[in-house]
């Protein structure tokens, strides 16, 4: 029902968005330090320099936003690599125009305490996940690295309390956790976590958040503009980290906290730095993992559904 | 026309209308996909639908089951004791006042992911319609009925068994007949905030991966079921209550 208002209202919205400059821009979860760039970029008048009037909103649900886009209730979206893959597959008309993110942050998480030493002690335990449609691919790839498959654990389904199942005990996993965000909630609740790194573990690296636009859109000049704002407010993050902190929850004092502080402080290195960029390679590589999994059935050119914008 | 035909024609000529659409908007499959879709998506992991249909439907009789034994034990100690009406009745409302969804995290944290918060789910949402229908039954026996018996020097015990129960029964079937219908809220519900099996796990799974037909197709099974479990109950409540009269209002006008 929630979503369905949220649909609604988001039509009513964004349908006379037609507008030269005026961009909309779905989140990928409700705002937090992986959208920091978006927000010192808004705060600066970035976008406001370029010409463009942009306007960020959070989902209701995290598996929304490319849809939205590629039905065109929205501009823009950020969202996940992976995902990107298999909705291409499924026929979303959908191109990577930009990097938020250029390393996974995804990570399998454990207590602290936990007897899992290793990916291998996994066996026979239940590992949480919030469904992206993704997580058992990358879970299966990092069991088969210790000689395990999918059918030596049990995956549950734990939606939006991934720390929270953790933390309770209900599972002695979650994958999905991000290395930035759920391990400092963790450790703030005092209930510290340890976290195996998907790349270190056999699934090959990528990008976790990017920036997606309708495939016809693609070279619409706004989309550079708003690529252009967003690579010189990351520089100023980078150069100014706690400015840019000052800025991220200027006029959002819900978000100053100590876990968010925190967050900010092991987001920032993981940024892209040059959001443009498109590491060509680095998607066909995925695409052909996910490929091995099962995931999707062919591998298309990367240039349907990724590029560099000019 | 028999009974059957007529729902039957009416479902495909929905279904038809849909379909229509579908071709003729060219409307996206992952926005709406066509029935035609649906139904190709529905028999080719028939398995697997059947797998997740079946953990769902034993939430379902369950939380059934419970959710009845619940609300028929606090009516009758509602009609039968002052003090359990002004306890219970308070707890009754809030019962239906609290939005399930926003509990379900917490029962889920609570009874863990197995299959018990999905009962406990599936319980609270039909307690209220139950418990209101046969509380309001058992209140409104006809006078008359129990000036006799107590005339005729029945017990308590007696008249409730004999007269109050029989008479609030018609109305029993009422709340237990909306009970069945929403039952599967319930059940879903619990399977959406944290499962690994179920429709509802399915839908949430087959959304993710952007594969809207089998989600389709998950709901339609899902359907079928509701349906199914709401006539049974239906015909097996009819039968109970054989006695009553029923009264066709459209034979009135």
């Amino acid at each position: 029902m929630k979503r369905l208002l949220f649909a609604l209202a988001l039509t009513l919205s964004a349908s006379p968005a037609s507008a030269a400059d005026k961009l909309t821009v779905m989140l990928d979860w409700f705002i937090n330090p992986d959208h920091g760039p978006l927000y010192v970029a808004l705060e600066r008048g970035e976008f406001e320099k370029r010409g463009l009037e942009v306007e960020l909103i959070p989902p209701a649900d995290p598996n929304d936003p490319p849809k939205l886009v590629a039905a065109g209730r929205a501009d823009l979206a950020i969202s996940y690599q992976p995902q990107l893959h298999l909705q291409v597959a499924a026929g979303l008309p959908l191109m990577r125009i930009g990097t938020l993110v250029a390393t996974p942050l995804s990570s399998l998480v454990v207590l602290a305490d936990s007897p899992i030493k290793s990916i291998s002690d996994l066996k026979g335990r239940k590992v949480g996940f919030s469904v992206g449609g993704f997580e058992d691919a990358l879970l299966g790839a990092m069991l088969d690295k210790h000689g395990l498959t999918l059918d030596d654990v049990e995956l549950i389904n734990v939606n939006f309390s991934l720390s929270p199942s953790l933390m309770s005990g209900q599972v002695d996993a979650v994958i999905g956790a991000y290395r930035n965000f759920e391990l400092n909630q963790m450790d703030l609740e005092g209930r510290p976590g340890r976290a195996f790194y998907l790349e270190e573990e056999g699934v090959p690296a990528y990008d976790e958040l990017i920036v997606v636009a309708k495939r016809e859109n693609a070279s619409d000049p706004r989309i550079s503009a708003f690529i252009d704002a967003l690579e010189a407010a990351t520089q100023y993050m980078i150069n100014h980290p706690d400015a840019a902190w000052e800025l991220f929850i200027k006029g959002r004092k819900d978000l100053d906290d100590e876990l968010n502080r925190r967050a900010w402080r092991d987001t920032i290195p993981r940024f892209a730095l040059r959001p443009a960029a498109l590491d060509s390679g680095r998607y066909q590589a995925f695409a052909e993992f996910l490929k091995g999994r099962g995931m999707i059935e062919t591998v298309p050119p990367v240039e349907s559904y990724a590029v560099e914008v000019r | 026309m028999s009974a059957i035909a007529k729902p039957l024609i009416v479902f495909l000529g929905l279904l038809c209308l849909w379909q229509g659409a579908v071709t003729v908007f060219e409307i996206a499959p992952f926005i709406l996909p066509g029935p035609l879709a649906v139904i190709e998506v529905a028999i080719a992991r028939a398995d697997t639908l059947a797998e997740h249909a079946g953990t769902t439907l034993v939430e379902i009789l369950l939380g059934l089951a419970f959710g009845t034994l619940l609300g028929c034990a606090s009516a009758l100690m509602m009609a039968y004791f002052r003090q359990a009406r002004s306890w219970l009745l308070p707890v009754l409302v809030v019962s239906q006042a609290i939005p399930v969804f926003a509990l379900a995290p917490v029962l889920v944290l609570w009874f863990g992911y197995g299959i018990a918060p999905k009962i406990a789910m599936a319980t609270l949402i039909i307690y209220f319609p139950v418990t209101a229908a046969f509380y309001d039954g058992l209140r409104r026996t006809e006078p008359g009925w129990i000036d006799l018996a107590q005339t005729m020097g029945a017990s308590k015990a007696a008249i409730l068994r004999q007269i109050r129960i029989p008479a609030a029964l018609p109305a029993f079937a009422s709340g237990l007949r909306v009970a069945a219908a929403v039952a599967p809220i319930g059940a879903v519900v619990g399977e959406w905030v944290g499962s690994s099996a179920g429709l509802g796990y399915y839908m949430l799974l087959m959304n993710g991966r952007v594969q809207t037909a089998a989600m389709f197709a998950a709901l339609f099974v899902l359907a079928i079921m509701a349906v199914a479990i709401y006539f049974a109950i239906d015909a097996t409540l009819r039968r109970l209550v054989a006695w009553q009269p029923e009264a066709d209002p459209a034979a009135f006008s």
